[in-house]
């Protein structure tokens, strides 16, 4: 029976062309646009252009200028006047520029906007600090031993080298729109109730668990495909890597597709009518991806949000596939927080599914 | 006389509410018995509880002998359910949606195939088996609908409402349907808010109202009983008054009335629900026996009429 259900419901979802849309085109479309916005991953190799200026043969401004070509990730943009560099900047033409006097009493001016958020500007600001502070120290810092050395600590993987924003915009968006199943789920009950054909079902000899399996393992495996084609595609077309386990990745995304049914299994069970499930439903689906850090990194947010995104199972989710997909080496053992967190979260969904279902609504 | 179906003092509560009080009825194999009544009348919730759809506040369900409450599945086995509502895949065709009801009853392989092909042809449907059901007209959604019940060729058939909206074509092809399947032995309770096709259909008739079962008998039996004389009154008068004037007889006796015709069947003496018409300021123009049938049966037992409430 359970089979047959599967070949109806799949036959059902292949005609439905605004279910197929949300589970599977939409996704690919914000996985390119996101991916495309936020282009830190192969590009992170692509120096930052800087604007400079300093007064012709002025020994300090070039020095200065040497130094910032020489540091990774940045490369001077000489300008012809200190006012160029700063309409380059207000233009945001570049991040930041660099003013050098001929008079070596003045300060080099950093030409940044100081009202931009602490965490683009602080980085891009302690960097070109360093740099300056670099070419003017007396004593060349190459020569003295290193103050300072970047390690990872044990118990984190290193993670992959020249990652691209799909590696983060892929999962991103397949835990996003992979909870969007529990729409479908909780939109196939009520067809089901509005058509008359959970009436049928009820009638038949079937146990009552079993008309609901009969409902949700179809879904569970339609998840399961959403999955797969997402992360196919990241893989296949945006070079998506798994660095860490692909059992682990794949418990994970086993785990995520339960966590989305059941619930999918506690929507229907609350909602009456496919207006409150496509407007309420959707709502909080999309609240709880953004909390979860689905359309912006937990990882940026503040504290307070950083841990908000926990309450919900998209933070889990999110947490396990970042170690999966860029540490390497990371193993089912490193990600069974994620792997346990959500399937608490579907126990306690299908607990609470199951217990406010009304069968004879 | 065996039988079919056992209703014993079955009865739905939703909280404070009674929908069904308590209903015995007997319905033996081989017979077809209509289930008449108004809306909210209770029906639905009677079958629905006969049918294991709902659970029973109080009572017992048999189906073939077996009870439904101890052993659901093989009492439901038994039993083929046609809603009112179309209760079908309409993005389905015909085929896969009868491949899935029939799985339900643990048909599969080739019985399954055999059975769809014979459900099909029972209802005239054929050679449209492939096609997608949004595509039929209402009557053929209400043929494959019965076809789901057929499938695994039960042994009692429930047909809630199986006519409405549907052209005379489907209907008469539903009539036909249902007349085969009797003369093949099959048990059919039948509910339908047409006295004409009960009349045409059933052996014996259940009335319900208010939650109970009011009366049952044969057509015939039904009529002789409780059908009285009916009674047409032609009336003259102000709208005010005639108004006033079926309140007056509503006293005596059941009354239907349409524009300013009363059809009546008087409890305790027409002399005297005569003088109450009268009494509020109408004259009556023409007074005329009419021939008592299942309609005015059913008026006098629940004071109301069928299609008015349908």
């Amino acid at each position: 029976m359970i089979g047959a259900a599967i070949r109806k419901d799949l036959w059902l979802l292949l005609r439905d062309r605004g279910a197929l849309i949300s589970l599977f085109l939409l996704p690919i479309i914000f996985i390119v646009a996101f991916g495309s916005m936020f282009s830190f991953g192969a590009d992170r190799d692509r120096p930052r252009p800087i604007a400079v200026w300093h007064a012709p043969d002025d020994s300090r401004g070039e020095a200065i200028t040497r130094a910032l070509a020489d540091t990774p990730g940045f490369t001077p943009q000489p300008a012809p006047s200190a006012d160029e560099v700063r309409r380059r900047v207000a233009n945001e033409d570049v991040g930041a520029g660099l003013v050098i006097p001929a008079d070596r009493a003045q300060p080099v001016e950093l030409s940044i906007d100081l009202g931009a958020p602490a965490q683009v500007r602080g980085p891009l600001q302690g960097a070109l600090s360093g740099v300056v502070m670099r070419a003017l120290s007396p004593v060349p810092l190459t020569a003295l031993p290193p103050m300072i050395e970047a390690q990872t600590p044990p118990g984190i993987a290193k993670p992959l080298a020249n990652i691209s924003a799909f590696q983060v915009t892929v999962p991103g968006n397949a835990v996003l729109f992979g909870f969007f199943i529990a729409l479908t789920v909780a939109m196939a009950f009520v067809n089901e109730r509005k058509t008359g054909t959970w009436r049928r079902l009820l009638a038949a000899p079937v146990p009552r668990w079993k008309a609901l399996l009969a409902t949700l393992v179809p879904y569970y495996l339609v998840g399961v495909t959403q999955l797969v084609f997402l992360f196919g595609i990241g893989i296949a077309a945006f070079g998506m890597q798994i660095a860490g386990s692909i059992p682990a990745f794949v418990v994970l995304s086993l785990a995520l597709v339960l966590c989305a049914v059941s619930l999918g299994l506690l929507m229907a069970a609350i909602a009456r009518t496919e207006k409150q499930l496509g407007g309420i439903g959707s709502v909080v689906l999309l609240v709880m991806g953004m909390l979860g850090g689905c359309m912006f990194p937990r990882l940026l947010m503040p504290p307070f949000m950083k841990t908000l995104g926990l309450g919900v199972p998209h933070g889990w989710a999110l947490d396990g596939y970042y170690d999966v997909l860029v540490r390497e080496g990371t193993t089912l053992a490193d990600i069974a927080p994620s792997v346990f967190a959500l399937l608490a979260f579907a126990i306690g969904f299908a607990g609470l599914g199951i217990a406010l279902f009304r069968f004879e609504r | 006389m065996t039988v079919a179906l056992a209703l014993r003092g079955l009865g739905k509560d939703y909280g404070a509410r009674t929908a069904v009080g308590t209903v015995d009825l007997d319905v033996v194999r081989g017979e077809c018995l209509g289930l008449l009544g108004p809306n909210g009348a209770g029906k639905t919730t009677t079958i629905s509880m006969a049918c294991g759809v709902i659970t029973p506040s109080r009572g017992t369900v048999a189906i073939g002998g077996i009870d439904l409450a101890r052993e659901p599945y093989a009492a439901k086995a038994k039993l083929g359910l046609v809603p009112q509502a179309l209760a079908l895949y309409e993005d389905l065709s015909a085929t896969q949606n009868l491949r899935f009801f029939g799985a339900l009853y643990g048909l599969g392989g080739a019985a399954l195939a055999t059975r769809i092909d014979w459900a099909l042809g029972v209802v005239g449907l054929r050679d449209r088996a492939v096609e997608q059901v949004k595509r039929y007209s209402g009557g053929m959604k209400r043929r494959l609908n019965l076809a789901a019940g057929l499938l695994h060729e039960p042994e009692l058939l429930v047909l809630d409402e199986p006519t409405v909206g549907v052209d005379p074509q489907s209907r008469n092809h539903i009539f036909e349907t249902v007349r085969a399947l009797r003369s093949d032995g099959m048990t059919v309770i039948y509910t339908s808010h047409y006295m004409e096709e009960v009349q045409a259909l059933c052996d014996r008739v259940a009335i319900m109202d208010g939650g109970a079962i009011v009366a049952t008998g044969s057509v015939r039996e039904l009529i002789a009983t409780h059908a009285g004389k009916g009674i047409e009154l032609g009336l003259a008068g102000p709208t005010e008054a005639l108004d006033a004037a079926t309140a007056a007889a509503a006293a005596h006796g059941s009354v239907e009335r349409e524009g300013s015709v009363l059809r009546v069947i008087p409890t305790a003496g027409l002399a005297a629900m005569i003088a109450s018409i009268e009494g509020a300021g109408v004259t009556i123009a023409r007074i005329e026996s009419h021939e008592a049938n299942l309609e005015t049966a059913f008026l006098a037992l629940t004071g109301k009429t069928l299609r008015d409430d349908s």
